[in-house]
C-alpha cells in the first residue's frame, strides 16, 4: 500500500500556526463519543459556530457582515462535518480533529477522522462525482433516486452545502497506520457568499 | 380538533388535523433515515387527512434542520407530488438564514408546493 497521501478538489495546505490568520482554533474529539452520545455533533458545531461568528466586525468585503448570518451557515456546515466524522469512521483509530483558519476575505475548515483502507476507494468515487458535476443537477437527481428506494444514507450533506452555501470541498486521504487512513475534509467559504 | 405530536429533546412537530397544518419547532437533527420515520409517517397521516384541500408545513419555528432531515421533507414531497391530491404550502422565516438558503429548493422538486418566506 501506498504511504502518500491523495488530495482531492480545493485542497489547500494550511498553516499549523495561527499566522496571517485573524484566528486559529483546533480541537481534538474520539468518533465514537460523538456517535454514542449524538447531539455532541450538534453541541459542537453550534459552540464553534457561535466562536467563529464573534469574530464577524474583523472581516473585510467592503460592507458588514451579518454576525448572525455567518453562525447560521456554520452551524449547518459544521454539523454536517462532525456528523460524518461520527457515521463514518472505522478502523482501529478514533480520533477526529476540528480546525478551523479565518481571514480577511475566506474562512476555512478541515476535520479530520480515520477510516479502514477498504472504505476509501467507495468514498472516493463519491468525491469524484461531486467534483465532477452541477450540483444543482446532482442534487435533485439525488432526492429523486432517494424517494425511489430506501437507502441508509440520504448523500445530501456535501451537495446542500455545494449547492445552497457555495462551499468548496478538498479531501485527503493519508495512510497512518496498518488498518487505518486519515481522511481530512477541507471546507472553503468566501465571506462575500454569506 | 385533535392535535397529534412528535416531541424530542429539542424539537417538537405538531399537526392540527382540522387545519391541516404541521408545525415544526426546535432544531431537529436526527442520526438515521430510521430515526426520521415517525416524522414522515406523521407526514403521511396529515397528508391523507388533508385531502384534496390545503396541506400546510410550518417551519417558521425551526432552528436548524440536517441534511437527513432535508432528504425527510424531500422524499415526503416527492410522494405528495406523485398522488398529486393536496395543495401544499410551506411557511419559512426570513429570521432564519437556512430557510432562505434552502427552503424554495421543496418547489423546485414540485412546482405546485407554494413556498412563502414571511
Ligand atoms: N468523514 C467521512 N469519512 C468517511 N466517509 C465519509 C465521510 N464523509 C462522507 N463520507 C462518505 O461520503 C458520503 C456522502 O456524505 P454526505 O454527508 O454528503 O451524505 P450522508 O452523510 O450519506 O447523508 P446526509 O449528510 O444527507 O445525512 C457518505 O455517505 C459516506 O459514504
Ligand atoms: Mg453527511
Amino acid at each position: 500500500m501506498t504511504k502518500e497521501a491523495k488530495i482531492y478538489g480545493n485542497w489547500e495546505d494550511l498553516p499549523a500556526s495561527a499566522g496571517g490568520t485573524i484566528s486559529h482554533s483546533r480541537m481534538e474529539t474520539d468518533s465514537r463519543q460523538l456517535a454514542e452520545y449524538w447531539r455532541r455533533c450538534s453541541l459542537s458545531s453550534d459552540f464553534w459556530a457561535r466562536y467563529t461568528a464573534l469574530s464577524s466586525p474583523e472581516f473585510s468585503v467592503g460592507r458588514p457582515v451579518r454576525r448572525d448570518a455567518v453562525e447560521s451557515t456554520l452551524s449547518y456546515l459544521l454539523n454536517e462535518l462532525f456528523e460524518n466524522t461520527a457515521k463514518f469512521s472505522g478502523g482501529p483509530v478514533a480520533a477526529v480533529v476540528y480546525e478551523s483558519w479565518l481571514f480577511p476575505d475566506r474562512m476555512a475548515f478541515q476535520v479530520t477522522n480515520h477510516i479502514e483502507p477498504a472504505r476509501r476507494d467507495g468514498f472516493v468515487q463519491l468525491i469524484e462525482e461531486l467534483l465532477g458535476n452541477d450540483p444543482d443537477e446532482l442534487y435533485f437527481k439525488r432526492l429523486e433516486e432517494n424517494a425511489e428506494t430506501d437507502q441508509k444514507g440520504s448523500g445530501l450533506g456535501y451537495l446542500t452545502l455545494m449547492k445552497d452555501y457555495k462551499v468548496r470541498f478538498g479531501f485527503r486521504f493519508t495512510p497512518v497506520a496498518e488498518g487505518s487512513i486519515a481522511v481530512d475534509v477541507q471546507a472553503h467559504i468566501h465571506v462575500k457568499e454569506i | 380538533m385533535a392535535v397529534q405530536e412528535i416531541k424530542g429533546d429539542e424539537y417538537v412537530i405538531e399537526h392540527n388535523d382540522s387545519s391541516h397544518v404541521v408545525g415544526f419547532k426546535g432544531t431537529i437533527r436526527l442520526q438515521t433515515t430510521d430515526d426520521y420515520a415517525p416524522i414522515t409517517d406523521l407526514l403521511q397521516k396529515a397528508h391523507g387527512a388533508a385531502g384534496k384541500g390545503k396541506l400546510t408545513l410550518d417551519f417558521r419555528q425551526l432552528q436548524f434542520l440536517n441534511s437527513s432531515g432535508i432528504n425527510a421533507i424531500s422524499k415526503f414531497v416527492i410522494a405528495a407530488r406523485k398522488e398529486d391530491k393536496v395543495s401544499m404550502v410551506v411557511l419559512g422565516s426570513q429570521d432564519i438564514y437556512w430557510q432562505q438558503k434552502s427552503l424554495s429548493n421543496l418547489s423546485k422538486l414540485w412546482s405546485k408546493v407554494q413556498v412563502d418566506i414571511v
